[in-house]
């Protein structure tokens, strides 16, 4: 089948096909390629190559002696990966199974947090009502404020002494009786997570938002004539047509939300601080580690088990929800 | 009841809504949500409003901790000071000239392969659809060190790559044209292709119908990618933190952190410094707002 022509059935009848067949078709074939060349070439320096190469990082021993041989360092087979999982003596390795729970943690409550959020205020706006197109746009903010600004932002917001949070929940709304630290201690968790849903639903609203009018006016009127309540109506019309653009936010929210590092890095000050126990993730502990220990082999491990991981996520999450996905096409 | 209701509203909303006995609660309903969407707004922008606050206190008042307490006088002159405090200026020039250019190249070179991808079918078309989605999940840190080592040979063979502005540039481009791609080929998916076959029956070459007939329809699709890109790109922080060594290429996030100093932090000019680079990303969203909303959701849902 000639399948890489545009036109499909137009023009080309079988009958034209087969004079002068072998130099169109391969002229044909071509061009969809020559379309393709500029990004895959791209790709391929910067991410292809790369991954290749950042494997085979992960098996040798890079460190300030060794990091001039590049990849001609020391083999050490998989060594790094055995220094992250196990060795107390390793500074990416101490640390790691807090940054593992607090990531896992983090991407879970963040992303429901914000596609709930997104998806309950785009059920609000989907009416009529004065103001709608200004309010849409206003609640959009967040979202057009880079995330360093946001981590900066809110690293002041948070400050114990001089920090806004605290003057409104204990001076203004007497919350509080004392104000608590939130830069230090269990209440970091919750320092980087508000930060990273307020920044991170309104876009979903938007999405969400688009996709509920593209839902027909008349499975609701159908839906109420046959008695159904509001619940039942978002239950069993609006959560199914939902069905498929939420799959796909959540995957890239979780995606997101595993490498975040921006919001962490410069919330703490310098890039260079220990978030706490509470705060620290994995990308900005292996940025921190990595990079003040000389320990690029070890980063490039559980850079690639993350990457890994992230791969076995998607591939499930596809699988999981195929019928879902391929049911609005 | 129904003359209080104003005029030209009441279409939409009478059809949503079964008349009769609940009309009133329901009318009741609406208004608190109303209040509600507007409580959400008022809410939702505090921060972005104590950002402008704090840019325009008073820095005694703000090391002091009585921030508010000491009641509003805005200091106008942080805006001038934050540039000489901190040469923020070339901080954001770079960020500018790097992030147009890779919107530019970005846009550009997914609008091409997006387009492949979604009209035609050829061996590998789902390969590579696969592997732009993969290029997601790649983490930064796995690929900083063999892109700098590439960077080091490109540069030691002659062709300065290390803190140039086509070096960022290029890395920017690779990094955020497969997220582009995929907003663009659910674009694509959506046109119609019987326009583009007509033109090629009259004659047309088929990159001729691309760029005459399918690019013009596509305007708020690629619109949308490229504003799209270009908050991507002006929010990028770790490549710009350790591949870069020269303020000729330090881009906004860098500059930032320069107000934090050994002792104390400049927190009202970072927050004007803070300010003044939501800016331009906020320019890019509310000019391209209208095309942007319709784009990414063709992209998103047909994604």
């Amino acid at each position: 089948m000639d399948g890489s022509t545009p036109l499909g059935t137009a023009g080309a009848g079988p009958a034209m096909r087969s004079g002068p067949r072998p130099r169109r078709r391969r002229r044909a074939d071509l061009f969809p390629w020559m379309l393709l060349a500029p990004a895959a070439l791209m790709m391929l320096l910067v991410n292809v190559l790369p991954i290749v190469q950042g494997f085979r990082m992960s098996l040798l021993k890079l460190n300030q002696y060794t990091l001039d041989q590049f990849l001609d360092a020391p083999f050490v087979g998989l060594r790094n990966y055995r220094n992250v999982l196990f060795d107390a003596d390793s500074p990416v390795h101490a640390g790691m199974l807090l940054a593992l729970r607090n990531t896992a943690l983090y991407a879970v409550v963040v992303t429901a947090a914000a596609v709930a959020t997104g998806l309950a205020v785009a059920l609000l706006l989907n009416r009529d009502f004065p103001g709608k197109a200004a309010a849409r746009t206003l609640l959009m903010l967040p979202w057009v404020v880079p995330t360093y600004v946001v981590g900066t932002l809110w690293g002041f917001m948070w400050q114990r002494d001089e920090g806004i949070v605290n003057h409104v929940l204990v001076d203004v709304l007497h919350l509080m009786h004392d104000k608590p630290f939130w830069l230090i201690g269990g209440n970091t968790f919750f320092a980087i997570v508000i930060p990273t849903v307020w920044r991170a639903w309104p876009v979903l609203m938007l999405i969400f938002l688009a996709a509920l009018q593209a839902v027909p006016e008349e499975l609701y009127e159908a839906a109420r004539l046959d008695g159904a309540g509001a619940w039942q109506r978002f239950r069993h019309i609006t959560l199914p047509a939902l069905k498929p653009v939420i799959v796909i936010q959540v995957m890239f929210q979780i995606i997101d939300n595993v490498y975040s590092y921006n919001i962490v890095a410069m919330m703490f000050g310098k890039g260079a601080g220990y978030p706490g126990e509470w705060g620290d993730l994995l990308m900005p502990l292996l940025t921190r580690q990595s990079f003040s220990y000389w320990r690029f082999g070890e980063g490039a491990a559980v850079s690639f088990v993350m990457m890994a991981a992230m791969l076995v996520f998607v591939g499930v999450w596809m699988r999981a929800f195929r019928r879902s996905m391929t049911r609005e096409e | 009841m129904r003359n209080e209701r104003p005029p030209g509203r009441p279409a939409g909303r009478a059809r949503r809504r079964p008349p009769g006995r609940r009309f009133p609660a329901a009318r009741r309903t609406a208004r608190a949500l109303d209040v509600l969407v507007w409580a959400l707004v008022a809410f939702t922008l505090s921060p972005i409003a104590f950002m402008v606050y704090a840019s325009l206190s008073d820095y005694n008042d703000v090391a002091g901790g009585h921030l508010v307490d000491a009641g509003f006088v805005a200091h106008w002159e942080n805006y001038r000071e934050m540039w000489v405090d901190v040469d923020f200026l070339a901080f954001l020039r770079n960020s500018l000239v790097i992030c147009s250019l890779t919107t530019v190249l970005s846009t550009l070179l997914a609008s091409l392969a997006a387009y492949s991808l979604a009209r035609f079918r050829f061996r590998g078309n789902h390969a590579f659809s696969v592997a732009v989605s993969t290029t997601q999940v790649i983490p930064g840190m796995l690929f900083f060190l063999p892109l700098y080592m590439l960077y080091i040979q490109v540069d030691d063979a002659g062709l300065p790559m290390m803190n140039t502005y086509h070096g960022m540039v290029f890395l920017y481009t690779a990094m955020f044209t497969p997220a582009s791609i995929w907003i663009m080929r659910g674009f694509f998916v959506s046109i119609p292709r019987e326009l583009e076959d007509a033109a090629v029956i009259d004659g047309c070459s088929r990159f001729g119908a691309f760029v005459r007939i399918v690019l013009p329809i596509s305007a708020p699709g690629i619109i949308a990618t490229a504003s799209f890109v270009f908050l991507l790109a002006w929010d990028e922080v770790f490549f710009a933190w350790v591949l870069t060594s020269s303020p000729d290429v330090q881009t906004v996030p860098v500059g930032l952190r320069l107000y934090m100093g050994q002792h104390a932090t400049r927190y009202d000019l970072m927050m004007a410094a803070a300010v003044v680079s939501v800016i331009p990303v906020m320019l890019a969203f509310f000019g391209s707002q209208r095309w942007f909303v319709k784009g990414l959701a063709a992209g998103a849902v047909k994604g």
